[in-house]
């Protein structure tokens, strides 16, 4: 008989998903879903707004990555403008975009992911959260609340608020950065490089445990998508679009962001209301990709900073060859670009032009039609607009980091359950394994995909009569 | 020693923009060194470095449990499951948890929150019941500030 575990919800708050397990008559997986049970609508509601507005509005569709909104939405508005936007102004929203990689990588690294990381998949769930990697390993989450605040101290002193700053505009920045402010920045990167670097040592220490992780967690082929420097260069925050295969071969190459149209298609299913991007050439689903910092990594030919280039090199060898597949390694590659953020910010902040005046470009709209892209910290963000000529938003398309990887998810958790979910008898070891294969790729549900040490979780097995058979509960206060 | 004030919500949901919208006004009047305002959209870790030079931290939030406009007050405890089921963001609890975990300081702590009218998107202004209670929520606020560190209290 075959049936259906249903793990819900994934998350509780704002993004709500829920995965579900569907057994064959020997209780084997056959198949699993990742549902995005929330609907929130921002490209309908921002229909009839003010061009202008959008990045303020589209900014608030998260709490954690709000930069990354508000850099692809202003450069969508610098392309309904028309204007190429003065050099000290993108030097200034790069500083910004790498100071949000920097601290949304430490959350997900320090608070999400270490419970898991340190104190082991099978820990007592009691223990196995924040507060108890408080308690063994206090130096290590006090670090990453310091590299968070370091982040968010940039973001500030930059922007003027640290959650929704309005000092990225349409055409450029609104104002110069002063001497004084590079300087404070500046004052702060040392004590986040160190902080950096000795994560990232520690995290190799710890690698040779999650040889079984790494080899099941989300390990296929697949593409990797990502915005690419013209020299071929990690990049975050312009630059141009490659695709690479499994094997490393390059797709896609120096494609302009603005032709994104051309190489991603958009799917939907009847069980999810996130999207289902895909790789056009190659159709759906079988144009299944990822992003991200694993895609980013791997698609780079290098970074171009000192520290980062030896941990990219470092990166390379967990694979004998071609790009690194598992997504078990995006935890690796977060930690090796909380490194070059770091690092390039200081390069950035040491330009000779950096404190230069000029910073904004002014127009009216030259276009009915912009598009703007950017690595936000969780992958490539495209924010795509049409308006009407009084400067209406007509229409607007979205395509977020999280959905991207949605195929990939999926087929992760697809891959996870299959390796250690034994249907006719439900645990807490697989339980946490499903949780933890999703949180490699750090998905925003709206800011809701991870818990605080638990995640309230229920899974259900029941019958193609959808009868109760067996249920396994867990919440925060157990 | 300092009086933190965060107020936390999202400015384009309608009432959920009290907190940061009375924060950002009080920050604007204030010149009290005794006092530090922030605003925010939500609260994360990184706001906790902020809390362990104060003594007492004042938090302000729109309610979905009590009648639009009615003003509650309520003293907070550390609560490591407060309520929030991710890290992205963190119930002012779990901020006092964690605080009191990693570096041993637990400050006194109250929430002041008023009942939420409306939380449309794309609405920036509060509704009129919740707008016509702020001076209220000052009185409060302001009550809260009058107390000694050693006062004691549930309920204000």
């Amino acid at each position: 008989m075959s049936r259906t575990i249903t793990i819900e919800p994934v998350t509780r708050i704002e993004g709500h998903a829920r995965i579900s397990l569907q057994l064959d008559d020997q209780g084997e997986v056959a198949d699993a879903r990742f549902h995005l049970t929330q609907f929130r609508g921002f490209e309908k509601f921002c229909e009839g707004r003010p061009y202008r507005e959008m990045p303020a509005l589209t900014a608030r569709t998260c709490g954690i990555c709000p930069v990354s909104h508000l850099l692809a939405s202003n450069k969508a508005c610098d392309h309904l403008l028309s204007v190429s936007i003065p050099p000290a102004a993108e030097r200034l929203r790069r500083v910004m975009n790498l100071a949000q990689l920097a601290q949304s990588h430490a959350l997900s690294f320090f608070h999400l992911s270490s419970p898991d990381l340190l104190l082991g998949w099978d820990a007592d769930p009691a223990s196995r959260n924040i507060f108890g990697v408080m308690r063994q390993h206090p130096e290590l989450a006090r670090d990453g609340i310091r590299l968070r605040q370091i982040g968010q101290q940039i973001i500030e002193t930059l922007g003027g608020k640290k959650i929704h700053p309005t000092w990225v505009v349409p055409g450029g920045v609104s104002e110069p950065l002063g001497a004084e402010q590079r300087d404070a920045i500046l004052g702060l990167l040392p004590e986040g490089l160190e902080i950096a670097k000795r994560t990232y040592d520690l995290y190799k220490g710890l690698l040779p445990r999650f040889r079984d992780e790494a080899t099941r967690f989300g390990n296929f082929p697949t593409l990797f998508l990502s915005l690419v420097s013209p020299e071929g260069r990690l990049e975050h925050y312009d630059g141009l679009l490659r695709v690479k295969d499994a094997e490393g071969r390059i797709l896609e190459d120096q494609v302009p962001p603005h032709e994104y149209p051309r190489l991603i298609g958009e799917a939907v299913e009847d069980f999810s209301y996130m999207k289902f991007p895909y790789y056009k050439p190659h159709g759906y689903p079988q144009g299944i990709y990822r992003v991200g910092p694993l895609a980013r990594l791997n698609n780079a030919d290098a970074c171009g900073t000192p520290y980062a280039d030896v941990a990219l090199a470092e990166f390379r060898m967990l694979q004998e060859s071609g790009p690194v597949s598992s997504s078990f390694h995006y935890h690796y590659a977060r930690l090796v670009e909380i490194i070059y953020a770091l690092e390039m910010m200081e390069r950035l902040l040491r330009h000779p032009e950096i404190l230069d005046t000029r910073v904004r470009a002014r127009a009216r709209s030259n276009r009915d039609e912009g598009i703007g892209v950017a690595e936000a910290p969780r992958g490539t963000l495209m924010h795509h607009y049409r308006i009407d000529e009084t400067g209406l938003i007509t229409w607007v398309d979205l395509v977020i980091a999280t959905g991207h990887n949605n195929l990939a998810m999926n087929q992760s958790i697809r891959q996870v359950a299959a390796a250690y979910v034994d249907g006719n008898s439900l645990n807490e070891g697989m339980l946490n394994r499903v949780e933890a294969v999703i949180r490699c790729y750090d998905p925003c549900l709206s800011c809701a995909s991870h818990a605080v040490g638990q995640m309230p979780l229920v899974i259900e097995l029941r019958d193609q009569r959808e009868r109760l058979l067996d249920r396994l509960e867990r919440t925060c206060q157990s | 020693m300092p009086v933190l004030i965060l107020g936390y919500g999202s400015p384009i949901r309608g009432d959920d923009a009290f907190g940061p919208l009375l924060a950002e006004q009080l920050g604007a009047e204030t010149s009290d060194p005794r006092l530090r305002i922030h605003a925010r959209h939500i609260l994360t870790a990184d706001l906790i470095p902020e809390l362990l030079d104060c003594d007492r931290v004042i938090f302000l939030d729109a309610a979905l449990d009590t009648a639009p406009g009615e003003i509650r007050c309520q003293r907070l405890d550390p609560s490591r499951t407060g309520g929030s089921s991710m890290a992205h963001f963190l119930d002012p609890r779990e901020l006092l948890a964690w605080c009191e975990a990693l570096y041993d300081h637990r400050p006194r702590a109250w929430l002041l929150s008023v009942g939420a009218a409306s939380l449309d998107y794309a609405s920036y202004r509060l509704s009129p019941e919740v707008a016509r209670v702020i001076p209220a929520v000052r009185v409060h606020i302001e009550r809260l500030l009058e107390q000694t560190p050693t006062e004691t209290g549930s309920e204000a």
